[in-house]
């Protein structure tokens, strides 16, 4: 379907809690720069495929390989440090903290000065941090002109959307090649869901090469951001393809609206 | 801004002066007069409009220039003292508690690992110096130095209950831990039984040994004034080090591992290391406030190192702030010296902690000093 080379590669992905089959042999190829979108009811499966992406959860059965390497055994820390990034269905921030540091926290991974730094050469350090902290001032202001300013503020004093801003600034932090987005919009207002829309427009702008997979409840946000769709029930995927196609697919109709409504 | 200036050395005068006054007054009327004294002066910064605000922008507008104000006080304080050398002896012990509570504070504030073993690593530290200078015959500097290592290596043994579980479940596992290591200590040969060991030498510093009497500015203090220097270069030491691993991406990772471990992991932070570098670095101050200890009263015994010094530790960092570095100072300096002021409180030290505990934790979780948000800079 896509020209452009895969970033990820998910074949025969299987998840078991115990006896249930919480995913089922997924299937999923994520192309460089792609937007995907993930629907499906409540428990068919979305947010786990998330955690064995990202490594919270271990897979039965199946193989994820990212940039040609296989994660099979890494551990989560590891695997975000890959280039895998997230955000949270109820928001995973850390609300005593200030907005800066929940966001710093992304650039962990990627940064370049250690204990002696810390204490001795304290410069370096602090040095790393300016510029740490100007980048992370230019993400809040592409959602939000007034948020760099309400930077040193704890996080737990901004309202809900600018919460959800401030985690999606951490994911984009670590400079990600996959973003995954877990259903951004839950508990936002139709204004806010707007607003949203708008921000997801704003990071594809800014970053055109980086590939997002975002789980959705809303169908005009998936219909407004994503160029391929996938359709999950029951731990199995039971179609893909672009917005128009899996709104007329059968088995998805019947998901989201039983039997009868689907044929009537 | 000079106007800053006399406000925050008026300030700290005040309090030098009511805590000079407060420990020295044996008078009942004299008492009385500096405790109303102090109430008066809480009462004015609390009720009169903006002198709290005033007072709190001063000292952050010229923080060099407080904190020099307050080294010299410190510095001072053994001469305001010197007619006591049991009080110098308090103030030295406080300064231990700074050290200790910085440790723990990491290790319970920073990265949320809750370690009620506190006094088994100080134990673990003061138990060393006994050993390597009793028994080996090192000089006591080089074991108050090699001490804290020890605390650092038997805390290895913690390392996979650290791993595998938290919060009260931790908090057992650990109290755990102190209690075989008071059995060991009442029970093992080497270490002397209930006796423990007695005799350690004093430390002494290029010929200097710290029996003798300091002679500062012409004015001859107690012996313990040596101790009491010593200690407060090292709780000066240890805050200035434990408050810019705070301020740093060390800091960063474990604040946000102890509020979200999934969080943490996804943002690439590796909780196996985030935690024992914690509990590590931790135990290591924690065990150099126990080999100091030994050191200064020169024996080291069970009782010294029993769970209810892990309450205190625990109390200083809760009364201060959690996770706040100044805040640990404070809590130590109030919750030491209190019960020795009043010896009536004294028998009933471990209730008060409890109390002290329930009270801040209902009404002023956030400690008397809480922590605030990195700068960096």
């Amino acid at each position: 379907m896509s020209v452009s080379p895969s970033l990820v590669e998910v074949a025969g992905l299987t998840v078991r809690f115990g006896g249930l089959v919480a995913l089922d042999g997924v299937d999923v190829v994520v192309a460089e720069g792609e937007t995907v979108g993930v629907i499906g009811p409540n428990g068919s499966g979305k947010t786990t495929f998330f955690n064995a992406l990202t490594g919270l959860l271990v897979p039965a059965a199946g193989e994820i390989v990212f940039l040609g390497r296989r994660l099979a055994g890494l551990e989560a820390h590891a695997i975000a440090r890959l280039g895998i990034a997230r955000t949270f269905q109820a928001s995973r921030l850390c609300l005593a903290l200030s907005v800066f540091d929940n966001i710093l926290i992304g650039m962990h991974a990627g940064r370049r000065t250690g204990v002696v730094d810390f204490v001795v050469r304290r410069g370096r350090f602090l040095g790393e941090m300016r510029t740490a902290i100007e980048r992370v001032s230019h993400l809040l202001a592409l959602f939000n002109g007034d948020l760099p300013r309400r930077g040193f503020e704890r996080v737990g004093q901004l309202p809900q959307i600018d919460r959800r801003r401030v985690e999606i600034c951490r994911a984009l932090a670590a400079e990600p090649k996959l973003l995954l987005l877990d259903e951004p919009s839950a508990g936002m207002n139709p204004e806010e869901t707007a607003e949203l829309m708008r921000d997801l427009q704003i990071v594809r702008e800014e970053m055109p090469g980086l590939s997002v997979v975002i789980i959705e409840h809303d169908m005009f946000v998936i219909e407004g951001v994503s160029q391929r769709v996938v359709a999950f029930n029951y731990g199995r995927k039971i179609a893909e393809g672009s917005f128009a196609e899996i709104a007329g697919h059968e088995e998805v109709r019947e998901a989201y609206l039983g039997k009868e409504a689907a044929r009537a | 801004m000079s106007r800053d200036l006399a406000l925050v050395w008026l300030a700290e005068a005040a309090v030098f002066t009511l805590v000079v006054a407060g420990i020295l007054a044996e008078r009942p009327w004299a008492l009385g007069a500096t405790g109303a004294a102090i109430v008066a002066a809480g009462a004015l910064v609390r009720f009169v409009p903006r002198l709290g605000t005033t007072l709190a922008g001063a000292f952050a507008r010229r923080r060099p220039a407080a904190l020099g104000a307050g080294v010299v006080l410190a510095l001072a304080l053994p001469l305001a003292l010197r007619s006591s050398p049991y009080w110098t002896f308090v103030a030295t012990l406080a300064l231990l508690y700074v050290t200790i509570g910085q440790g723990l504070n990491l290790q319970i504030g920073t990265a949320g690992v809750i370690n009620l073993a506190g006094a088994a690593f100080a134990g673990l530290g003061g138990y060393s110096v006994g050993l390597l200078t009793v028994a080996a015959g090192w000089p006591s500097w080089l074991a108050v130095l090699v001490g804290p290592w020890v605390a650092v290596a038997v805390g290895t043994i913690l390392f996979v209950p650290i791993l595998k579980t938290r919060g009260h479940y931790l908090a057992l596992v650990t109290i755990a831990f102190v209690f075989i290591f008071n059995i060991l200590m009442n029970n093992l040969e080497f270490t002397g039984g209930p006796q423990g060991i007695k005799n350690i030498p004093t430390l002494r510093l290029l010929g200097h040994a710290f029996t003798t009497k300091p002679v500062l500015a012409g004015v001859e203090l107690p012996s313990h004034a040596n101790f009491y220097y010593a200690a407060l270069v090292m709780a000066g030491l240890t805050t200035w080090v434990l408050r810019r691993l705070h301020d740093s991406w060390l800091g960063l990772a474990l604040n946000t591992l102890r509020d979200d471990e999934i969080a943490a992991r996804c943002c690439g932070v590796s909780i196996t290391r985030g935690k024992l570098l914690a509990f590590s670095i931790g135990n290591f101050f924690i065990g150099l406030g126990g080999a100091f200890y030994a050191v200064m009263v020169g024996f080291v015994s069970p009782p010294d190192f029993d769970f209810g010094y892990s309450l205190v530790m625990l109390s200083v960092i809760i009364i201060g702030g959690v996770d706040s570095i100044p805040g640990v100072v404070l809590g130590a300096c109030l919750l030491v010296p209190l019960p020795e002021r009043f010896r009536f409180l004294h028998e009933y030290r471990l209730l008060l902690y409890g109390v002290v505990i329930v009270v801040m934790l209902l009404y002023r979780p956030q400690g008397l000093w809480p922590a605030q948000v990195r700068r960096y800079r």
